[in-house]
């Protein structure tokens, strides 16, 4: 049977499609990726940290045993309430911290042993934000 | 354009590359415009400002599985929306209120759908907005302008020129602020209101030359989605029972159809009723109440409309920001004097349009915000480019009318292109242009 012109144009969008979806399973740029951040900021001593709301995503190596995620949040209005912080890792409940004050507290993370990707998804939430969406400051993950 | 011999042997505009040719340049324009705002970091992720709120139901719906929005409200924002979301807690419930309805999120749910999947398989957090669903939602609208421009080329053909299809689809993508709604501003409403009239003009003909259960069936389903999109967008119901209407006995005529056919047009209430429900029932769950001003205290000022501002005013006036619309009223008025076959449009357009611009220019914010140009008309520009198409025959069948023409169009379009371009690279303001800023940055690029 010859090959059509109809066949050729469907074998090929079949294989790219494939070609597509394997790249996209554990893609390079996936590291550089974060979600539900502002830009960076610098704090007065240097600190750098960006604001998140709610849920925040960072991805980090599949190759790090430990994290370091520095994390704080602001106490400006006299009912502010303290703000949980809680870490999932490739949605596994990982750790959890309170913010009862203004300094920066670092969350400790030890991630599980490395699975078949090549990154590891780090899904920061918080219990509550303050006024238009600002939940906590996140500063420069460390990673180990 | 050139000229040459339309079916009627007048000698009309043309183009020299097909309608369907034309459709295929529109889509590749709208996908490298799309490019362009996204990967130039002109615009923020496309689920913002109303495309939030437009949006929401689907993460809450399907990944959260709850029609409260409260879940999605505790993932996204620590439990409350922000202000800009015009997502209220309505007063004595204190439950999530959102200004605006689900028509969009419904016709949105097939690209959610395969920003899901992909999410899932790049491992990227599936909390509905993330990269995929940002991307799902913002080349949603894309292609349902995409669509909306395959029926409005059927429209037009059935009644003009291939060569006035093509001219007339490339004159409302690219000589009014369509292009910018399916690029820039893609998730707002705009997009699916434009796909749906198109739609409702194509059904409602195709009933009235041979009414059928099918062709009810989708009516109703267009006509529902319609109000679910907008809900004063229930205005343009209206050309079903008005087409055709050129006199009284046409009227007489058409009401002896909609009788003799009452089963059938029971088949389209029933269906759009059917398909509204659920709009309703998420009122009712929130409020109490099925029926509700869904913008709470915010609504329309029907004493002193700004008619003015909206058609013609430096901030947001329709024909200041889209002058070539003015040849689509004028086209339309041809239409009205003569026994053109598109003249069963020109009566419930006309009604409509009117109807149209008084309750936009009744709302409070008669601006409608942030946008290039009035996107309150957005929806519209399916009747308008009946009009324009009997402008563009009109001035095909004299040479020297159709040179003017061509070169009006074409400066009209490049301006256009071009103040659309400023908008995009904050050189003009998002609302509220004065004609000091406006006359200090014509034709500038800074």
């Amino acid at each position: 049977m010859a090959l059509t012109r109809r066949h050729a144009i469907l074998i090929t969008v079949f294989v790219a499609a494939a070609a597509l979806l394997g790249y996209l399973r554990d893609p390079p740029w996936l590291l550089s990726t974060t979600s539900g951040l502002r830009p960076w900021e610098t704090d007065a001593d240097g600190t750098r940290f960006r604001w998140m709301g709610g849920h925040a995503s960072v991805f980090v190596p599949s190759s790090a045993r430990a994290v370091e995620l520095p994390v704080r949040t602001t106490f400006n209005a006299p009912g502010d309430w303290p703000i949980t912080v809680t870490v999932a890792i490739d949605d596994r409940m990982s750790d959890r911290i309170v913010l009862s004050d203004g300094e920066w507290r670092s969350m400790r993370l030890r991630l599980p042993p490395p699975g078949g990707r090549k990154v590891r998804r780090l899904d920061i939430r918080l219990d509550r934000t303050r006024d238009d969406n600002y939940g906590a400051a996140i500063g420069e993950l460390r990673i180990r | 354009m050139e000229g040459n011999d339309g079916p009627s042997g007048t000698r009309i505009t043309t183009f020299s590359i097909s309608s369907t040719a034309i459709l295929r340049v529109a889509a590749a324009l709208c996908l490298a415009g799309y490019v362009f705002v996204y990967a130039g970091g002109r615009a923020e992720t496309p689920i913002r400002s109303d495309g939030f709120s437009y949006y929401v139901y689907l993460p809450s719906w399907f990944l959260f599985h709850d029609t409260t929005l409260s879940a999605v409200a505790r993932d996204c924002c620590g439990g409350v929306f922000p202000t800009y979301t015009a997502i209220i807690r309505w007063p004595g419930t204190r439950r999530w209120v959102n200004a605006h309805p689900i028509g969009v999120a419904i016709m949105q749910a097939p690209m959610f759908g395969v920003a899901h999947a992909l999410t899932r398989w790049t491992n990227l957090s599936a909390d509905g907005f993330t990269m995929y669903y940002q991307h799902g939602a913002g080349l949603s609208g894309l292609l349902w302008i995409v669509a909306g421009l395959v029926v409005l080329r059927r429209i037009v053909r059935r009644h003009f020129s291939d060569s006035v299809a093509a001219a007339t689809l490339l004159t409302i993508l690219l000589g009014t602020n369509l292009y910018h709604h399916a690029t820039f501003d893609s998730s707002y409403s705009h997009p699916y209101s434009f796909f749906l009239f198109a739609a409702f003009l194509d059904l409602t003909e195709t009933w009235h030359a041979q009414p059928r259960r099918s062709t009810s069936i989708l009516l109703g389903v267009v006509a529902g989605l319609i109000v679910l999109t907008r809900h004063t967008n229930v205005m343009f119901l209206l050309f079903f029972p008005l087409y055709g209407v050129v006199s009284a006995a046409s009227f007489r005529a058409r009401l002896a159809v909609i009788r003799r056919e009452a089963r059938l047009v029971a088949v389209i209430g029933i269906v759009a009723t059917v398909v509204v429900i659920p709009q309703l029932a998420i009122y009712y769950q929130a409020t109490g109440s099925p029926i509700i001003s869904s913008y709470g205290s915010l609504g329309f000022n029907f004493g002193s409309p700004r008619i003015v501002g909206v058609l013609f005013s430096v901030q947001k006036g329709l024909f200041f920001w889209s002058p070539l619309l003015l040849l689509a009223c004028a086209g339309l008025f041809g239409l009205a004097r003569s026994s053109h076959s598109a003249r069963a449009f020109v009566l419930p357009a006309v009604l409509f349009l009117v109807a149209n611009t008084y309750v936009i220019a009744s709302w409070w914010d008669w601006q409608f915000g942030a946008s290039f140009g009035h996107r309150a008309f957005v929806d519209a520009l399916p009747v308008f480019a009946i009009g324009l198409a009997a402008f563009f025959e009109w001035s095909g069948r004299n040479p020297a009318r159709r040179h003017v023409v061509t070169s009006v169009v074409v400066i009209a379009i490049a301006l256009n292109l071009f103040q659309m371009l400023q908008y995009w690279n904050g050189v003009l303001p998002f609302s509220d242009t004065t004609w000091d800023q406006y006359r200090g940055v014509f034709l500038k690029w800074r």
